[in-house]
């Protein structure tokens, strides 16, 4: 009887803790496809942004790069955007619409820092061994990082934040 | 934008993290947004009718030693009710934790939390074990933070060796027209010049030593010369270890108010960070530059990151007593240079303003909805 008991206890564990990482597994995925839809949003209003401020300025290279990102498929899409990045920091302009592209732009590295962020959590729990064994995954794709340049025009606090890789790492000691 | 912030130490103790979310929610609250803030605060206390309105206390704490001193957390079986309940009323847009990994309310929020999570993290410590191997079993919380924020790149630089990936930098905030508006303490600065020191005058890391030190340098030279310290520590121990003749040059005034404290950033000719490490952003350097006092620091990454490389405040190599010495000469004999950098101070004081801060907080909610 207390062997029935321990087996049943022991099943009744174990389903817990598979329910418990197939909804871990979920969520992950879930969060992903947040931050992907929040950056493609951002991507596209920057876009707009820098189209706007094109056709007002008669900025024929930013509008070309700007509407370049918005037509390119997934593969080119990484390199039109870098190079959508390059244009919005090589023209001058009025104090206003540089404030409006430099926004739109560091809207741009918020969305994409927390989508790789997602990823790289993702990619990490699929990469499980119990999750692996028992295609907790489902029929969802492994998401891949979004890498661009996407340093946007003016040095302020929050474009301060350099790239990802080349981040140092030097821990200190406070309070 | 309906935004719930949870602060996981004791509100009633003071401390870094307390001021950065009550600043935090008060300039949200200011931009027009609803903001309730849950932090361990006893609500039977006294001080229960001090409590701002914005803040739900989570109850009293029990103290637990991490990262070097004793943090007054909250967790358990009542305080995962509360956080839950809390996140249940609050019905929130979004959920903005601060300091995670610290076993407290924020982690219990993290794991209760169902809606976008964006988090805080305000620590810059050494690689440890402790903390390795605490990442894994804080994982499952951790995992659900949609947006992961540092307030220096200390401390996210700790952020990545610890649980990897990345953060967005966005800075402490300082509340720049309380310090511009202060006025100076009776009598001071006086004519002959006067140096500044703020924080705890116990703790070797703060330098009061190396600026003592240089203090002893140029007070022969400079009769009329003071040196005002404000901070907490054993005054009498600190006067007893200077020379007799100094001793009425120096003034102690121990622990300060916020109001004290920003009339004695206004009260100096140059404020003095001698610090030796450990400071991973030093807010202190913007309080006084917001208070359109020049700024001589040593020359820790962090300081530097401030002043803009030393285009907003001079910087001496850290530990040095006489270069401290000869650049703070240098600045009491010049007027111009030490207007120049109030110049550059208060450009550097206004980015940093919780004005300015919250907008970029504003926007990683919004990157995360």
């Amino acid at each position: 009887m207390g062997t029935v008991a321990t087996v049943v206890l022991a099943l009744a564990l174990i389903a817990t803790y598979l329910t418990w990482t197939a909804s871990r597994m979920d969520r992950l995925h879930a969060r992903t496809d947040a931050a992907r839809a929040a950056l493609d949003a951002q991507l596209v209003r920057r876009a707009a942004t820098a189209l706007e401020v094109a056709a007002s300025h008669g900025i024929e290279p930013l509008r070309a790069a700007a509407s370049a990102g918005y037509h390119s498929e997934q593969d080119a899409r990484a390199a039109a955007e870098t190079a959508l990045s390059e244009a919005m920091r090589s023209v001058s302009l009025d104090e206003e619409s540089a404030t409006a592209l430099a926004e739109a732009g560091r809207r741009v590295v918020l969305a994409r820092t927390f989508y790789n962020d997602a990823v790289r959590d993702t990619v990490a729990f699929r990469q499980r061994r119990v999750v692996r064994a028992l295609r907790l995954v489902g029929h969802a794709p492994e998401p891949e990082p979004f890498e661009i340049d996407d340093t946007p025009p003016l040095d302020t606090p929050l474009a301060d934040t350099p790239p990802i890789r080349d981040a140092p790492v030097s821990p200190r000691v406070v309070t | 934008m309906n935004v719930g912030i949870v602060c996981p130490y004791d509100w009633d103790v003071p401390g870094g993290v307390q001021a950065h979310v009550r600043d935090l929610a008060e300039a949200l609250i200011a931009m027009g947004h609803r903001v309730s803030v849950l932090a361990p605060a006893d609500p039977d206390d006294d001080a229960a009718a001090a409590l701002p309105d914005y803040l739900v206390p989570a109850g009293r704490t029990v103290p637990v030693p991490y990262n070097g001193a004793v943090a007054r957390l909250n967790f358990g079986v009542i305080s995962a009710t509360r956080v839950r309940r809390w996140l249940r009323e609050g019905d929130f847009d979004v959920v903005h934790v601060h300091e995670p990994t610290v076993p407290g309310l924020s982690l219990l929020a993290c794991f209760a939390a169902r809606g976008p999570l964006v988090a805080t993290f305000h620590t810059a410590i050494e690689r440890s074990r402790l903390m390795a191997v605490a990442a894994s079993a804080l994982q499952p919380g951790l995992e659900k933070i949609s947006g992961r924020i540092a307030v220096s790149e200390a401390a996210r630089s700790t952020l990545i060796a610890h649980l990897g990936g990345d953060a967005v930098l966005v800075p402490n905030g300082v509340n720049a027209a309380h310090f511009a508006s202060a006025e100076p303490l009776p009598g001071w600065p006086g004519e002959g010049g006067a140096l500044g020191f703020l924080g705890r005058i116990d703790e070797p890391r703060k330098g009061l030593d190396v600026l003592v030190d240089a203090f002893e340098r140029l007070a022969p030279k400079r009769p009329a010369l003071r040196l005002l310290i404000a901070g907490p520590g054993d005054t009498d121990e600190v006067s007893e270890a200077l020379a007799p003749e100094l001793r009425s040059r120096v003034t102690l005034l121990g622990l300060v108010d916020e109001g004290t404290k920003a009339r004695m950033l206004k009260s100096v000719d140059v404020y003095v960070a001698p610090n030796t490490g450990g400071e991973s952003f030093g807010i202190v350097l913007l309080e006084a530059l917001a208070a359109g006092t020049p700024v001589l620091a040593s020359d820790l990454e962090a300081f530097s990151q401030v002043l803009d490389g030393g285009a907003a405040g001079r910087l001496f190599p850290v530990g040095d007593a006489e270069a401290l010495a000869q650049a703070a000469g240098e600045l009491l004999d010049s007027p111009q240079e030490r207007d120049l950098l109030r110049t550059a101070g208060a450009a550097v004081a206004k980015r940093y303003d919780w004005s300015s801060v919250a907008r970029q907080v504003l926007a990683v909610y919004e990157a995360v909805r």
